[in-house]
């Protein structure tokens, strides 16, 4: 494949990346319309009378303040709690025998292979037990967990592909595996620890799963359960709906596209 | 000696760093998962104790008709979209594995529709195939092409959710591109200077050396397939029309949180697994029949 002509694979590119991103940039250009007025009968490419009122309206019909405060304090309480974890987790592993360390990987990977559908039900029960049904706590529980068996690895690929020998020379100085950690892993893996700070954002910004079994209160839903209310409210209005997918999405897809770099790179090289 | 007594310390808490996450997975992950397979024998309605009934659960999943057609229309989703999303990361990658200056760019934007959230990815295409004025249909009545109802045919439905989905790969996309630049460049030199073309090439190196890659991320695909339908089905169709599109995750919701019977869902769940266990297994061993690498 690499003797494709570099013209036609750049013009196959852009038009492949068009066609991922098409979709949003349509809700964008609708969330700016007025679909009140009257069905559009042609694709609309550019907002012709561009109108924030569709935003402003998201906040009147639902308390948007509420759900979006509640996301945030939920992805303010995961985010941490998981790169803690993960990170942890990720150096424990480097530093074991290299046999235990193989039994380790295999371990995770297991854990990847296990889908959320198969812990919903018993997990309810122990929300249940613990009293979180209805508490935020309940949607940023996986945190405990790291989140993803993914990002225990991601940390642990990165520590590895530090040299040993620097371990070593920090261990004969003194340093505890504390300090090992946290002056001499943690600086030198920057770009994992992005990467994982951007895909528990997205995970928890727009978790829909968990809130639609553990919470029941309307005082905790979070913005991905305000979507589906404002869907089920019978909004015929298709600017109001694309402008709470856009309210949504946008944050995730602004972090995603500034900090891709620094970790996508990184991964594929 | 107290070098190796100071050895020993840093091991020691080195390892304690691992307890966090594993108390987290056992109580998380590891226990819920297997307390499912001890209630699919058991009658447990959430409130009061589980109670031993044997295969009941079973019999009850297959003499019910709602069950079965989730069934079918999961097995379609399966034999449809999977290898769909395989094969359309797999060319993905191979177009932009380039290092070329715009193409960090173009690998990004395929990695959109993958970090949009769930319910907004949802509501968008919710508009997207609107029969009347979503663009799906402006465009195809446009260029003279049928324009089809989408969500409230039980068929195109099904291939809607089918459709929709086949863009959300980049989690599949981004490690067939780590595969592929682990095949060494000299490989292809050396095809090169044989007289192999870019199709030879393609055949015998690049696909016999991330067949490992594909087989990982199919029964990944295979496994997730029973989730990541949920919000799809949920938020565009919820299971209709005439459930043409409840998949296995709305199902096993359904039994447990709307009809209460913890012990069916259960049973589903592990139906489903053994299911798929059985597919895994079978796969890996026609692979290796076939000449392929049996260490995966």
């Amino acid at each position: 494949m690499s003797d494709l002509r570099p013209r036609l694979r750049a013009v196959l590119g852009f038009l492949v990346s068009v066609l991922f991103v098409l979709p949003f940039y349509w809700a964008v250009v609708a969330s700016f319309g007025n679909s009140e007025a009257g069905v559009q009968a042609t694709i609309e490419w550019w907002p012709s009378n561009p109108r924030w009122d569709n935003y402003a309206e998201l906040f009147r019909v639902v308390p948007m303040a509420r759900y979006t405060l509640n996301s945030l304090l939920v992805v303010l309480a995961a985010v941490p709690i998981t790169l803690l974890v993960a990170s942890l987790a990720g150096f424990g592993m480097s530093q074991l025998e290299p046999e235990l360390r193989q039994q380790m990987v295999r371990a995770n990977v297991v854990l990847l292979l296990v889908p959320g559908a198969a812990v919903w039900l018993f997990r309810f029960q122990i929300i249940n037990w613990l009293g979180l049904l209805d508490s935020l706590w309940a949607l940023v529980l996986p945190a405990f967990a790291a989140s993803n068996p993914l990002f225990v690895l991601l940390y642990y690929w990165a520590f590895r592909r530090l040299p040993d020998e620097m371990y070593e020379a920090a261990r004969l100085d003194g340093a505890g595996a504390l300090t090992s950690w946290w002056r001499l892993a943690l600086p030198l893996t920057v770009p994992t620890t992005i990467g994982v700070v951007v895909l528990t954002f997205a995970l928890y910004w727009g978790d829909f799963i968990s809130p639609v079994l553990y919470i029941f209160d309307p005082l905790s839903y979070t913005l991905p359960i305000g979507l589906q209310i404002i869907k089920q409210l019978g909004f015929q209005n298709v600017s109001l709906l694309m402008a709470a997918a856009v309210f949504i999405t946008l944050p995730v897809l602004v972090l995603f596209f500034v900090l891709q770099r620094y970790f996508l790179h990184e991964w594929l090289d | 000696m107290s070098r190796w007594r100071g050895a020993r310390g840093y091991a020691a808490q080195a390892r304690l760093f691992l307890a966090p996450y594993l108390v987290g997975a056992v109580v998380l992950v590891v226990l819920p998962a297997l307390a499912t397979v001890v209630i699919a024998f058991t009658k447990f309605r959430g409130v009061g104790g589980p109670e031993f009934v044997g295969f009941n659960n079973f019999r009850a999943l297959f003499d019910s008709f709602y069950v079965r057609t989730g069934l079918w229309n999961t097995l379609i989703f399966v034999v449809v979209a999977v290898p769909l999303r395989l094969v359309a990361a797999l060319l993905l990658a191979l177009l932009l594995q380039s290092r070329g200056r715009m193409f960090g760019l173009y690998r990004a934007a395929v990695y959109v529709p993958t970090v949009v959230p769930e319910v907004a990815y949802a509501l968008i295409w919710l508009w997207v195939f609107n029969p009347v004025y979503g663009p799906l249909n402006l465009g195809m009545t446009a260029l003279g092409l049928p324009a089809p109802a989408w969500l409230s045919d039980p068929v195109t439905a099904r291939l809607a959710i089918v459709l929709m989905m086949s863009f959300q790969i980049g989690e599949g996309f981004v490690v067939l591109l780590a595969g592929l630049r682990s095949v060494p460049r000299s490989f292809y030199e050396a095809a090169r200077v044989d007289g192999a073309g870019a199709w030879q090439a393609f055949w015998r190196i690049t696909l016999p050396l991330i067949t490992p890659w594909l087989l990982l991320l199919t029964f990944r695909d295979l496994i997730m397939s029973l989730q990541n339908t949920f919000t799809p089905s949920f938020v565009l169709t919820y299971g209709g029309p005439y459930y043409a599109t409840t998949f296995a995750p709305l199902l096993i919701y359904e039994i447990a949180f709307d009809f209460f019977d913890f012990g069916m869902a259960a049973a589903l769940l592990l139906l489903l697994y053994v299911v798929m266990a059985a597919v895994v297994l079978g796969i890996l061993k026609l692979v290796t029949q076939l000449g392929g690498q049996g260490d995966v």
